[in-house]
């Protein structure tokens, strides 16, 4: 009887793990095969297409990067990420601070009004600002990208920075005080280094939801060497492009930086994302 | 110390520039939104003040938004149980098993943090007519079929295409959020059940279940919110095509608004969308969201 159990429960694992490798397979498969017809000629795509590549066409990632302008798009990508993260932590966590562990009448209130940013489709908004914005010329501007970005990332990092700071001791703060810290110091001293995992978190959600954002980009943006790397991807890869190769060089250019990052940290991504997730 | 924590400049100064961003980025532009879809409104000419015109011809003549509403409702129902169903079943299995779980686990979850935009243009090319899962089918001598062409049925082809590809994207974060809750559940009660004679399938449908219904809610109304949101992967993959059958309701929008300028009848299925964004969250935390079970 019991040996039986042992069995049954040790073919059962087994067709979980043929179960999950199947799916595994499904996963990666597609992101092999666009990598290995990026680097076949466009011509033996069709007449042979499982044959290995003869010479590896490394021309395609060459014209996908500069005609395709797909560096100049990467660049620009990582600008005005890289800027709306460091301003929405910065901002963000000011903001948290001064709800979770500041004393006064509207913190809650406050907190809401944060709040229901989050159940808001960037869709809404899209018109106004955008004849707002072309009225002052912030159109065509990264500029006028990083507003936008910084605004939508705000709720998300204000709710979760606002647990972060709340958990902390309040003792900390008490003796930082009797020694005659400033409220500002302890902000920056104290508050901010003891919440680097919350900051990690909310820098990764936002870093990568602006990275990968589309329409935004696609309405704001019409002049080329100012287009992120979604924005020229789309335009890149498409009906009146015929070079197959080619197209797939750029598709994989967009997602091989994601992939190498994900790649070291995948753990702590993973992780991370999630945490914030849940919070949310 | 108290008095430092109610210093009102310190408080100005900190909560100002989120406040002011807030305020001038989201919260009027929300309101002009729904002015403006009040209003006859193009590029060229000011806003207009002309009642409920826009919904009218939204609802009664626009033969795309019944397409788009259609489409949208289906992406909904589709996301949300498929997601949950899937979802559970991998974070189920993934916890029964300890050799290379991070590894799976890392696999599944990789579509999430890549550009929707790319994958697009990636899973387009696999259904086209000449290459990728056509072309495996022609070596079997198989014709296979238009995958984002097709017209037929109510529920066409080409959404349901869609629908897996995305189910495929995001179920990694669904199984995340429900790995997450499951971990958090006491082991003893697990061992209380064993020598109680349970099964591990029991064991799933009564201590499990129960105990990460408040990530269920979690999880479906951010898969809902997902999915009426949902843009990049329709925009690259059909651009709405073929004649306007694939179109939802974001699609929709822009291209009244920002191919044919027509932003007061945009911003009007803009509020539509709002609208059905906070209906569906109340319904979802009104009907599945319970207090966490102490545990």
């Amino acid at each position: 009887m019991e040996k039986s159990a042992k069995k049954k429960s040790k073919a059962a694992l087994t067709l979980i793990y043929i179960f999950l490798s199947f799916l595994a397979v499904f996963y990666l498969l597609p992101l092999l095969w666009v990598v290995y017809v990026s680097l076949k000629d466009d011509k033996t795509l069709f007449v042979s297409p499982w044959a290995l590549p003869e010479h590896l066409m490394f021309e395609n990632y060459n014209f996908a990067w500069t005609a395709g302008r797909l560096g100049v798009a990467t660049v620009n990508s990582a600008l005005v990420c890289g800027i709306t993260l460091v301003l929405c932590l910065l901002i963000g966590s000011m903001a948290a601070f001064a709800i979770g562990r500041m004393k006064w009448k509207f913190s809650g209130a406050m907190m809401a009004y944060f709040l229901t940013g989050m159940m808001i489709p960037v869709h809404c908004i899209l018109i106004p600002i955008f004849t707002r914005f072309s009225k002052i010329h912030l159109t065509d501007s990264l500029t006028g990208l990083v507003l936008p970005y910084l605004t939508l990332s705000l709720p998300i990092t204000i709710f979760i920075m606002t647990g972060f700071f709340q958990s902390l001791p309040n003792e900390l703060f008490e003796s930082a005080c009797i020694d005659g810290c400033s409220i500002y110091r302890s902000f920056t001293h104290i508050a901010l280094p003891l919440s680097k995992t919350g900051l990690f978190v909310t820098g990764l959600m936002t870093f990568v939801a602006n990275w990968n954002e589309l329409l935004l980009a696609m309405v704001f943006i019409s002049d080329d060497t100012k287009k992120t790397l979604p924005v020229s991807l789309s335009k890149f890869v498409g009906p009146y492009n015929t070079n197959y190769s080619q197209m797939f060089a750029a598709i994989v250019i967009a997602i091989i930086p994601t992939i190498i990052v994900y790649c070291m940290f995948s753990n702590q991504i993973v992780d991370g994302l999630t945490a914030g997730a849940v919070k949310g | 110390m108290d008095k430092l924590l109610r210093d009102k400049k310190a408080i100005t100064i900190f909560i100002a520039p989120a406040f002011l961003l807030f305020t001038f980025i989201l919260f009027i532009p929300i309101c002009q939104s729904v002015y403006y879809s009040f209003c006859n409104y193009d590029a060229l000419t000011k806003p207009q003040f002309i009642g409920f015109e826009n919904y009218r011809q939204l609802f009664t003549i626009d033969r795309t938004m019944k397409i788009a509403i259609k489409n949208s409702t289906f992406f909904l129902i589709f996301s949300v149980v498929t997601q949950l169903i899937a979802g559970l079943i991998l974070a189920a299995l993934l916890t029964n098993i300890k050799k290379g779980r991070n590894f799976f686990k890392n696999v599944y979850y990789l579509p999430c943090v890549l550009s929707s935009a790319a994958l697009g243009l990636l899973w387009m090319f696999i259904f086209t007519p000449k290459l990728g899962i056509n072309q495996i089918l022609a070596q079997f001598g198989i014709d296979g079929p238009l995958w984002l062409m097709d017209t037929k049925g109510f529920i066409i082809l080409p959404m349901w295409v869609i629908a897996s590809v995305s189910l495929w994207q995001y179920v990694g974060q669904s199984m995340m959020l429900y790995m997450a809750q499951i971990s958090g559940i006491s082991s003893s009660l697990y061992e209380a059940s064993y020598i109680d004679g349970c099964t591990k399938v029991q064991a799933f449908r009564y201590i499990t279940l129960p105990l990460i219904r408040p990530m269920v809610a979690t999880a479906m109304s951010l898969n809902a919110i997902g999915s009426l949101k949902f843009f990049d992967l329709i925009f690259n993959m059909t651009e709405g095509g073929p004649n306007h059958m694939t179109e939802v309701l974001a699609t929709h929008l822009y291209q009244q608004g920002f191919k044919y300028f027509k932003y007061g009848y945009a911003s009007a299925i803009g509020t539509v969308l709002l609208v059905l964004c906070l209906i569906v969250t109340f319904i979802i935390n009104k009907f599945v969201k319970v207090d966490n079970y102490e545990m």
